[in-house]
């Protein structure tokens, strides 16, 4: 169904109004510089050259925090120590994303999955494996991360995270 | 040690998707008039503050309220704007409530006033600008611009919403069908509004879920209007409000509280609230507005509430997380018709964000019908006596939550 006929057969009483004067325009900014410190990132870049995963954990209320991050909202104490996590994890919670492709003019299903590393208090955007169907997915599925072949030192050296085997004694 | 404030009007302009009749303040104004119809004994010069407040990059007008405030009647008057995304509403009529109780030499009344005229500008850009900052610094770390894109690509806020959704779909066990509920009750409650946008008295579960997705599992027809609008509320001291009108609303708690936000987190590490339908915030600030105002139990003793949510999933996730239902038991509620205007709990009489939704003005709504509920002149007035009631506000970061307690008595304990 089109979004035309959509609008249609979601009709609403509609009132038809008289028109004002109306001049176009636009904002014309300039770029932006947006300033982000990022010397607590490095350990954990240099890391995943080795395809391992660290996180920072606060010393104040012992959350782990996966990337790292500069301070903890909960203490306002910077995070200083550093534990390694697993590069299992579960399915925080997902979305999918209905987008027109720019060329074909189709519209794409396009999941957007939030993952939480085993070990980690925070979630992080991911990608599911390609042949993964995002509507079979449920909350708190395990996954593995797929590393790619050359790790360069960046996230997307986790190339994609592979559903494992569910050991969980609850789920339906 | 504050003054008692009560609420003795509030007005709406008529909201459209597109008000081409007017210009921005020519809509403000239309808001204003209608409020200050309503209490014949005040005149202009009895207006001693304004606060006001919109999203200015959604319209693409800087200081807009410079350009308004012949049209707000501010000139020469202490003038002041909050600005909080999609709390905005709710932020200025909290600033409103903090003008008074203060107890400021000369400055008993005041008028708050939010607005927007979406039509105007680009609201996805003026969206997009906000989340930037901590979008291109996970770039940065190597995350690839197309699923960084696909955040903001319907907007930001549904995005965050379509979480919501699916986590608490999957806590409280329910369907599309029980949203398709929540959306047929805001917008049949709507058409009975004359100010409210999208009027739909014959809607039914089954149109709603035969439109597409927008975002899995929301579809295009659970999804709130970009509308055009403006609200106003009239804030005065105890005294003065018994002269202006028969039943002065008190304003007895209120309360605006931010939790670290869901999904992007901060500076790129993600979010430590692994689960979007948690909302720490919303629990945090109904137990202090509660506390202010000396309610021990929300569900017996608040008979009316107005409830921000552009989407259905947030609507039962709201009525929760403020202490009205049980955990995962609102879905429920809207199937026996406790939520419905002659149920015992009526919630978003006036249609709801999910029918009406012109940004700024959205949060100041929520509080302006449940004051009105209170004196018996809402446009959707619902049978029973309301006595106690909340308006309540999302947005900033999407994590930030305002609520204001009304009632027709005065309660403060800590008075
Ligand atoms: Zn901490």
């Amino acid at each position: 169904m089109s979004k035309l006929t959509q609008r249609k057969s979601l009709d609403y009483i509609k009132k038809e109004y008289v028109r004002t004067r109306t001049m176009p325009g636009s904002w014309y900014l300039s770029s932006y510089k947006f300033k982000f410190n990022i010397a607590h990132h490095q350990p954990m870049l240099e890391k995943l050259k080795e395809k391992k995963l660290i996180a920072n954990q606060c010393s104040g209320c012992n959350r782990v925090f996966f990337p790292p991050r500069l301070v903890c909202g909960q203490c306002l104490v910077k995070p200083d120590r550093w534990v390694d996590i697993r590069d299992t994890a579960r399915v925080a919670t997902y979305a999918i994303a209905y987008l027109k492709n720019a060329e074909t003019g189709e519209v794409e299903e396009k999941p957007m999955v939030l993952v939480q590393h085993d070990g980690a208090d925070t979630c992080s955007i991911a990608e599911l494996a390609p042949g993964v169907n995002v509507k079979d997915t449920y909350i708190g599925m395990p996954i593995k991360a797929h590393w790619s072949e050359t790790a360069t030192g960046g996230l997307m050296d986790i190339e994609y995270y592979d559903p494992i085997e569910d050991d969980a004694k609850d789920v339906k | 040690m504050g003054r008692q404030v009560a609420i003795v009007s509030a007005g709406f302009s008529e909201h459209s998707s597109k008000r081409s009749d007017v210009n921005m303040p020519e809509l403000v104004n239309e808001a204003i008039i209608n409020c200050l119809k309503k209490v014949p004994s005040l005149g202009l010069k009895d207006i001693d503050a304004f606060v006001t407040g919109n999203m200015p990059a959604f319209e693409g007008a800087n200081m807009p309220e410079l350009w308004s405030t012949d049209w707000m009647g501010a000139r020469n008057k202490p003038l002041m704007r909050v600005t909080t995304g999609g709390t905005t509403g709710g932020s200025v009529a909290i600033a409103g409530y903090y003008h008074v109780t203060a107890g400021l030499p000369g400055i008993d009344t005041v008028l708050a006033i939010a607005y927007e005229q979406q039509s105007q500008g680009d609201t996805s850009v003026g969206l997009a600008s906000t989340a930037y900052g901590e979008i291109s610094i996970l770039n940065t770390l190597g995350i690839d611009y197309d699923s960084l894109s696909r955040i903001l690509s319907a907007g930001a806020a549904i995005g965050v919403a379509a979480y919501q959704a699916t986590n608490y779909m999957s806590k409280a066990r329910i369907t599309e069908e029980d949203l398709a509920r929540v959306v047929v009750h805001n917008r049949r409650n709507a058409a009975k509004n004359w100010w409210a946008h999208l009027k739909m008295p014959d809607l039914t579960i089954e149109e709603v879920l035969d439109t597409p997705y927008v975002q899995y599992p929301l579809r295009y027809g659970m999804l709130c209007p970009a509308s055009d609008g403006a609200c106003a509320m009239l804030f005065t001291t105890e005294e003065k409000a018994k002269d202006m009108c028969d039943i002065p609303v008190y304003v007895n708690g209120v309360a605006s509280v931010a939790n670290e936000s869901a999904v992007l987190g901060y500076d790129g590490s993600g979010s430590a609230q692994t689960d979007p339908s948690a909302q720490i915030g919303a629990m945090r600030s109904s137990e202090l507005a509660y506390s202010q105002a000396g309610i021990s139990f929300p569900r017996k003793e608040i008979d009316y509430a107005e409830v921000y949510a552009p989407f259905p999933n947030q609507e039962l996730m709201w009525l929760e997380k403020l202490g009205l239902f049980e955990e995962t038991t609102a879905p429920e509620m809207y199937k026996n018709g406790t939520t419905a205007l002659d149920g015992d709990l009526p919630v978003n009489c006036s249609g709801g964000v999910n029918s009406t939704n012109a940004i700024g003005a959205s949060a100041m709504e929520r509080p302006a019908v449940a004051a009105l509920q209170i004196m018996g002149k809402a446009d959707n007035q619902v049978p029973k006596t309301v006595h106690t009631s909340i308006g309540h506000g999302w947005g900033g970061s999407l994590n930030l939550c305002t609520l204001m307690v009304m009632s027709d008595e005065q309660k403060r304990k800590w008075r």
